[in-house]
């Protein structure tokens, strides 16, 4: 149980929206960051200060084994991301492509693509999931000869698989596709290697496992000329020009940066550099698996994957709705938990019927102790749900 | 019992409107009482502290704890302009365990007529 401020104790289990806490040393570098003058390329004539976004670009670049660290692009957040990367793209490659996405999608994703497509932009192609998992050989099938962008999530935010990227990745190189992956749910849980893996664009969000602010993000991008920058202003640098640099990284980004995002980016990363990717991930799965072991004890508990990848459990309970479910769980046992949709709406469709479901996700600070207390809570209410006391 | 205000909003999936209420007096069982005789109260009798739901068609559900000074109310939206007004009597005429009934039974008829309107029943 945790405490903020002396006010009774709860367990956060939302750490896929969000995570918290945040590691002491991000704590220290945001106030260490707003206590101090700012310094960015051209935005100032203090030489002394930390120069945040170069810094972050070098951490994150090396975090995801990304090179060179300018192609390190900083947003608001993997959204603001996704939409960059799509616009852009389908901007600069004109006509009408096809599109490829997958029905694990977060609406970062489906939401610009269905832009685009009713805006007569696109053609779009939604390739299904079986078993938690795109199938690689699925989303082969489905490249027609004018197919030129594939967006899909690393990890889904409701089932916690990890996709194939690697395996699609080598195949839509080969054959000249662009390919954007999301990878809001997995940079921080789980090691990303881009010096191994084909990814043209690769969008992470500092707010999850990266244990940064909310309100900064970035993606990683090989080749900037293939996507049109959809944003443009002041950089600090070729400043007598009326048109927006074309180099990198101004290329994507215009106006003040958010430093104190920066500087909670670097610290997290450093942290999560500093406890091992592989422990982090190791963690997380033994509790996930804790997890759900003990919720498989109650009959009435439907786990929607009982074999994530990432530290994520998504259940419903019999007779009981989700939202009702995270009603009590939050009024009754103080227990934070995701209700709903998740903004998932097509993995719904596809495992509960668009009902949705209550998800319990874990962090590196989540405790044994929390997940035990966490599955009686939830076996508690599921055998309340069979006794349930109507009188009109 | 007084709604003393709304800490919490949400425009829900499902077409409802979402509000959570702070109170000035905990949710009792005599308050349940007094909430079933405009509809429908189902308890989840295995639950930590009581939990309640309750549920009037047209008009709104409720959900909270027996005890706790908060609840959560879900109208439905297209007639949310006629029954917010109704929870607010709902809870003002409960006078701690001395409730005025007949005037909410006239105030209520008197919505459900308006809803009929709306639906086109009558």
């Amino acid at each position: 149980m945790r405490s903020i401020d002396g006010q009774q104790g709860f367990i956060y289990l939302n750490n896929a929206a969000s995570s918290w806490p945040k590691p002491q040393e991000v704590l220290d570098a945001v106030a260490e960051s707003l206590r101090s003058p700012y310094a960015g390329e051209g935005r100032t004539s203090f030489g002394e200060a930390v120069n945040y976004p170069d810094s972050a670009r070098e951490a994150l670049g090396w975090f995801l084994h990304f090179d060179p660290p300018e192609h390190v692009v900083f947003t608001q957040n993997a959204t603001d991301s996704l939409n960059l990367l799509i616009h852009g793209y389908v901007r600069a490659e004109g006509g009408r492509p096809h599109v490829i996405t997958t029905a694990l999608e977060h609406n970062s994703v489906l939401r610009p693509l269905h832009t685009l497509v009713r805006e007569g932009a696109i053609d779009l192609t939604v390739v299904p999931f079986r078993d938690h998992r795109v199938d690689p050989a699925e989303l082969k099938n489905a490249i027609r000869p004018e197919t030129r962008l594939v967006v899909m999530t690393h990890g889904s935010n409701v089932l916690g698989s990890v996709q194939d990227i690697g395996a699609i990745g080598r195949y839509l190189e080969e054959n000249d596709i662009f390919f954007v992956v999301d990878g809001a749910q997995t940079a921080g849980h789980i090691p990303v290697d881009l010096s191994r893996t084909p990814v043209d664009a690769f969008v992470f969000t500092g707010h999850k496992g990266l244990f940064g602010l909310p309100g900064i993000g970035g993606f990683t991008i090989r080749s900037p000329d293939r996507v049109v920058p959809v944003r443009q202003g002041g950089t600090g640098t070729e400043s007598r020009s009326l048109v927006h640099p074309e180099g990198m990284p101004e290329r994507f980004e215009a106006g003040t940066p958010n430093y104190p995002g920066m500087a909670s980016l670097i610290a997290g990363v450093r942290f999560l550099e500093s406890v091992g990717l592989e422990k982090v991930e190791r963690k997380g799965k033994e509790l996930t698996g804790h997890l759900i072991r003990s919720l498989q004890r109650e009959p009435n508990i439907t786990i929607c994957n009982e074999t994530p990848d990432l530290p994520l459990v998504s259940f419903n309970i019999e007779g009981l709705d989700c939202d009702t479910v995270g009603y009590i769980l939050g009024r009754g046992y103080r227990l934070i938990v995701r209700t709903g949709l998740h903004c998932a709406p097509l993995v719904h469709q596809a495992i509960d019927g668009g009902r949705g479901c209550v998800r319990l996700s874990l962090s590196w600070f989540t405790t044994r102790e929390e997940c035990e207390t966490a599955a009686d809570a939830i076996c508690e209410v599921a055998r309340g749900a069979d006794s349930q006391v109507s009188t009109p | 019992m007084r709604i003393l205000r709304s800490v919490r909003h949400k425009a829900c999936a499902d077409g409802t409107y979402m509000k959570e209420y702070l109170v000035d007096e905990p949710v009792t069982a005599g308050f349940l009482d007094h909430l079933r005789t405009f509809g429908t109260v189902s308890m989840l009798a295995g639950i930590r502290d009581g939990f309640f739901e309750f549920e009037k068609t047209h008009f709104f559900s409720m959900k909270g704890f027996v005890g706790d000074l908060q609840f959560e109310v879900r109208f439905k939206k297209e007639f949310m302009d006629l029954t917010v007004d109704f929870l607010y009597l709902l809870c003002s005429r409960y006078h701690s365990g001395r409730p005025d009934r007949e005037f909410l039974h006239r105030m209520e008829g008197s919505i459900q007529e308006r809803i009929k309107v709306r639906l086109g029943e009558s």
